[in-house]
């Protein structure tokens, strides 16, 4: 539900911004479609690095959005070992999350060029 | 799917709550150690991770599902508030779920005896494999099987994986000071591998003693070596029959079997020189067990074959022998399966009806409660949500009668068992799980039925609060389906009365019909006795059996005695086939007559009149039969204008006719007197019948009986003393059961239709108060309006009786065999039932009615 970003020199926590509802679980689809198959913490870590540190999944977050979309049937989980030998779940996407990153992916390219062309209006 | 996962979770948080405390663990843990990395302290970083985190309490109720557990709540709040709703009105819910207890119980205790009796395979290993042989003869109606035909088959067969034999006889226990009859069925060699049955306690008989001459064991069964003690230390004793000893090798656990009364086992030695003929009637009921994969049809032609080759090679006696085979159940419970269907079919009836009843109460209550879904649609509520809860009001009414079910079940098959002593496995009906599975789905459907219109309209209704606000503009509605349902219940409650009738009348038929004999003030009794007994000198038994008859009949108080080898008035004969030894004109129809074998004063304690000729006298010796006895049928069907006394029948040899007799029904009141041929021999059997016509009642000169006989032979037990009225009525009790159980049925639904009748014309007087109180003021007569009122009913009910008229003319069909001296659409009892259906309903409207018409109506007018 919520991604925070943060300022170029921004620390987490100072200059928090709840933008865009519903970003997370696109960025979540997306990172698990490019990734194959990841556990909570790399997910989070994939979205901070892969945008330049600009979009910081919040933690309390990112757990609910993964039950909820695991029960829509998007994602599937499995408990697994990390290289770490840490016990861990790993999510992946199903042919029906595939589905749903390429309804958001097009409802997302619509309301970005929707947002743009407001913007360019003079 | 998805859906399901989620009630999954919901159901059992704990297990999801530790799988998501270990996720955040492992997210803290990872974050922890990149902290670490950055230069932070490790205490320090597992807090900030932590922190970030946010509270784990909050995550976890966050990452559970909340939707389901929503969805579960309202049930709950739902079913909370039903059942307080329920409680406010004590009277209204007590008479729903009691009348729903009654139903559900009567259903579920019929069922669970359909499927003890009828369903549920006989408790052997693969009993769907096990049938029972017959023989067939085109001469005689004797089923049983010579026994080296018996082996034949087994030998020769391909298609079985054994065949065996038993028959049963009576023999006497000399081990106390008290001779005791015991009844022994004998059994030819694998008879417990073909049932699959092992012994308790000891071994099963050896190969050897099945050979003739070998020395005797039995098997006990366990009812006999419980009775006895129950001693561990039995195998291995042994028990004194006729002043032998005999070997105790085993205890055998109770089975289903066709005599359920045996009391031990014994081998048949099968190459006894006595059991080698081909030639005569056969001995044993045969049992086999087929192969697996292999159909009752392939069976069937198989031993076809079998008895085609037998019969090439011995002509003489094989000839004109066939094969019956029948799925063993099928012996065992086919009788039953018309009754308990019947049975169950109304009992459903009833349900249906008593179900159309609370769906007419609740769709009242929910018409009275609709300022209350009013304002529950004014604050926000969903159709859904009211839906359900008013759903969940028939639902615990459903769960409430279902749960108080389940006692009135178990008294209800208490009451089947005790109606029908004569039915089937009926040991084996027991409230289970699968009744109470039953019960429970049947109380799901019934809250379905009952609930599902009514929450559906009171759902649709309080579109707005004006609407049931109680103005004095008020609308009344016309309540059509409430009177739909009252017409439903009247065409049900008119079919299943029809039926009740029909068995009434039957039964009412029967009891007036003439049955030619006397069956009043008869005792019945067996004494003991068997083949074989007092060295195989047949002579003697004649003259114990003569001598038991002439002491009986010196007694007081009794008039006359006789004995016969079947019981008159009880259905099972013997066709045979008899030639005149004098000859007949070729054309004439074949001689087939019900045979049986009487002692002379037969007719005299019967009461059936000498027609013409004299009586036929009693033979002094082994000889057997000599004379004999044709009834009225007999000698007009078969000779009509011919004096046939004096000359002789031959089934086996010619015997001669003295005389004519009345006709008699001998095989059942429910059956015409057929042509019969009475021999004369009072000792046909070791163990005949032996019928006492006393001179008051007929139980209270057995004590005197039971003492002369002891008297006359102190090692001789007498048993199965019962009045022959009673023995009769026990062999109709199935017909009986069904004609009580129906009846009861059908009066239950008529007091459940005049309560429908009762509840909707009042609840609909109720509405229309006002509108009765106006016509009344504006000069209307009080007997109009109660006519008026009257005339609705009536004409709902007129419908009702319309349609369950064609229902009774579809469904009593299926009862025509059943019935006797009426038909099933008999106009008299139809309209019979449609007058009193009409005049119930129309008593119970008049209440109603006659309160509405006595209202005082500026008083109603001036009410609001």
């Amino acid at each position: 539900m919520k991604v925070r970003w943060t300022g170029r020199r921004g620390n987490v926590g100072t200059q928090k911004n709840d933008i865009l509802q519903g970003t997370l679980v696109l960025l979540i689809l997306k990172t698990l479609h490019s990734n194959g198959r990841l556990h909570g913490y790399a997910i989070t870590s994939h979205i901070h690095r892969v945008s330049s540190d600009l979009l910081r999944v919040e933690e309390g977050s990112l757990y609910p959005a993964l039950h909820r979309m695991e029960q829509h049937g998007w994602l599937r989980s499995e408990w697994g070992i990390t290289e770490k030998n840490r016990e861990a779940r790993f999510y992946a996407l199903t042919a029906r999350g595939r589905r749903e990153l390429a309804q958001e992916e097009a409802s997302w390219a619509k309301l970005t060029e929707g947002v743009g062309r407001v913007l360019r209006f003079v | 799917m998805t859906w399901m996962r989620r009630l999954w979770n919901a159901l059992r948080p704990g297990k999801v709550e530790r799988d998501i405390d270990r996720e955040l663990a492992f997210h803290v843990a990872e974050r922890a150690d990149e902290l670490r990395a950055g230069g932070v302290s490790a205490d320090e970083a597992v807090r900030d991770a932590r922190r970030q985190l946010g509270n784990f309490v909050v995550q976890r109720e966050r990452a559970r599902d909340v939707n389901v557990s929503a969805w579960l709540d309202a049930l709950l709040r739902n079913i909370r508030l039903a059942a307080r709703t329920l409680i406010r009105t004590p009277a209204f819910s007590a008479s729903v779920i009691v009348t729903l207890a009654l139903g559900i119980g009567a259903n579920g205790a019929v069922f669970s005896a359909i499927d003890a009796i009828l369903l549920r395979p006989l408790p052997f290993h693969d009993a769907d494999r096990l049938v029972r042989l017959s023989e067939i003869r085109t001469a005689s109606a004797f089923t049983n099987i010579v026994p080296v035909r018996l082996d034949d088959w087994n030998r020769l067969n391909t298609t079985f994986e054994a065949i065996s034999g038993y028959f049963t006889d009576d023999v006497v226990d000399t081990t106390s000071d008290l001779p005791e009859r015991i009844r022994r069925a004998v059994v030819t060699p694998g008879f417990f591998d073909v049932l699959r049955i092992a012994p308790e306690r000891g071994r099963r008989f050896t190969e050897a003693e099945h050979q003739f001459g070998s020395a005797p064991a039995i098997l006990l069964s366990e009812r006999l070596w419980r009775a006895r003690g129950a001693d561990p230390a039995a195998p291995g004793t042994t028990i004194r029959s006729a002043g032998m000893p005999v070997t105790i090798v085993g205890v055998m656990p109770m089975f289903p079997f066709a005599d359920p009364s045996v009391d031990v086992w014994a081998p048949m030695p099968v190459n006894a020189p006595y059991a080698q003929s081909r030639a005569g009637g056969g001995w044993f009921t045969g049992i086999g067990r087929l192969k697996p994969g292999v159909t009752l049809e392939q069976a069937r032609e198989d031993l076809k074959s079998v008895q085609a080759r037998l019969a090439m090679q011995f002509p003489d006696t094989d000839r004109d022998v066939a094969v019956r085979i029948e799925p063993l159940k099928e012996t065992v419970v086919g009788g039953a399966r018309r009754s308990l269907w019947l049975v169950f079919g109304a009992v459903s009836v009833l349900l249906l009806i008593a179900c159309t009843n609370i769906a007419a109460l609740l769709l009242s209550r929910a018409t009275q409660r609709e300022h209350e879904v009013s304002v529950r649609f004014a604050l926000g509520a969903s159709r859904t949500a009211v839906c359900g809860q008013l759903l969940a009001e028939a639902g615990v009414l459903g769960l409430a009668g279902a749960a108080l079910g389940v006692p009135v079940a178990l008294a209800a098959a208490r009451v089947i068992q005790g109606l029908a002593p004569d039915l089937p496995r009926l040991d084996e009906v027991t409230i289970g799980a699968r009744s109470l599975l039953y019960t429970t789905a049947a109380a799901a459907v019934v809250a379905i039925l009952c609930g599902l219109m009514p929450a559906v309209r009171g759902a649709r209704g309080g579109k707005s609060l004006s609407r049931s606000g109680g103005g004095g503009a008020q609308v009344v509605p016309r309540h059509s389906v409430q009177w739909l349902l009252v017409g439903v219940q009247v065409a049900l409650s008119v079919a299943l009365a029809a039926g009740a009738a029909l068995l009434l009348r039957t039964s009412d038929a029967l009891s007036r019909v003439e049955q030619g004999f006397d069956a009043s003030r008869v005792l019945t009794l067996h004494v003991t006795g068997r083949f074989g007994e007092d060295g195989g000198d047949y002579g003697r038994v004649v003259q114990r059996i003569n001598a038991t008859l002439d002491a009986i009949v010196a007694l007081p108080g009794v008039r006359a005695a006789a004995t016969t080898t079947m019981l008159p008035g009880i259905p099972g004969g013997q066709q045979q086939e008899f030639h005149l030894v004098e000859g007949r004109a070729g054309m004439e129809a074949r001689l087939i007559a019900e045979s049986r074998t009487v002692s002379p004063s037969y007719f005299d304690t019967m009461g059936i009149p000498l027609l013409s000729g004299e009586l036929c006298r009693r033979p002094g010796d082994a000889s057997g039969v000599t004379e004999v006895m044709v009834n009225r049928s007999f000698a007009d069907r078969y000779f009509p204008g011919r004096s046939i006394v004096g000359l002789h029948l031959a089934a086996s040899t010619p015997d001669r006719i003295t005389g004519i007799v009345g006709d008699a029904r001998e095989l059942g009141s429910d059956r015409d007197p057929v042509p019969t041929v009475y021999s004369c021999f009072s000792a046909a059997i070791p163990v005949p019948w032996f019928l006492v016509r006393t001179d008051g009642d007929p139980l209270s000169a057995a004590g005197a009986i039971r003492v002369r006989l002891k008297q006359l032979e102190p090692f001789r037990p007498v048993y199965d003393i019962a009045p022959l009225e009673r023995q009769i009525a026990d062999a109709y009790s199935q017909s009986h059961m069904r004609t009580v159980l129906l009846t009861l049925f059908a009066v239950t639904a008529l007091g459940l239709v005049s309560a429908g009748v009762y509840g909707t014309l009042s609840y609909a007087v109720s509405l229309r108060r006002r509108e009765v109180a106006l016509h009344l003021a504006l000069g209307a007569l009080r007997r109009t309006v109660v006519q008026r009122l009257l005339g609705t009913t009536l004409r709902v009910v007129g419908m009702g009786c319309a349609g369950g008229l064609i229902l009774a003319l579809m469904f009593t069909h299926s009862l025509s065999a059943m019935l006797y001296g009426v038909s099933p659409s008999d106009p008299a009892t139809l309209a019979g039932v449609i007058a009193i259906v009409v005049v119930v309903a129309a008593t119970a409207a008049l209440i109603p009615a006659a309160r509405a018409a006595f209202v005082q109506p500026m008083r109603v007018l001036r009410e609001d």
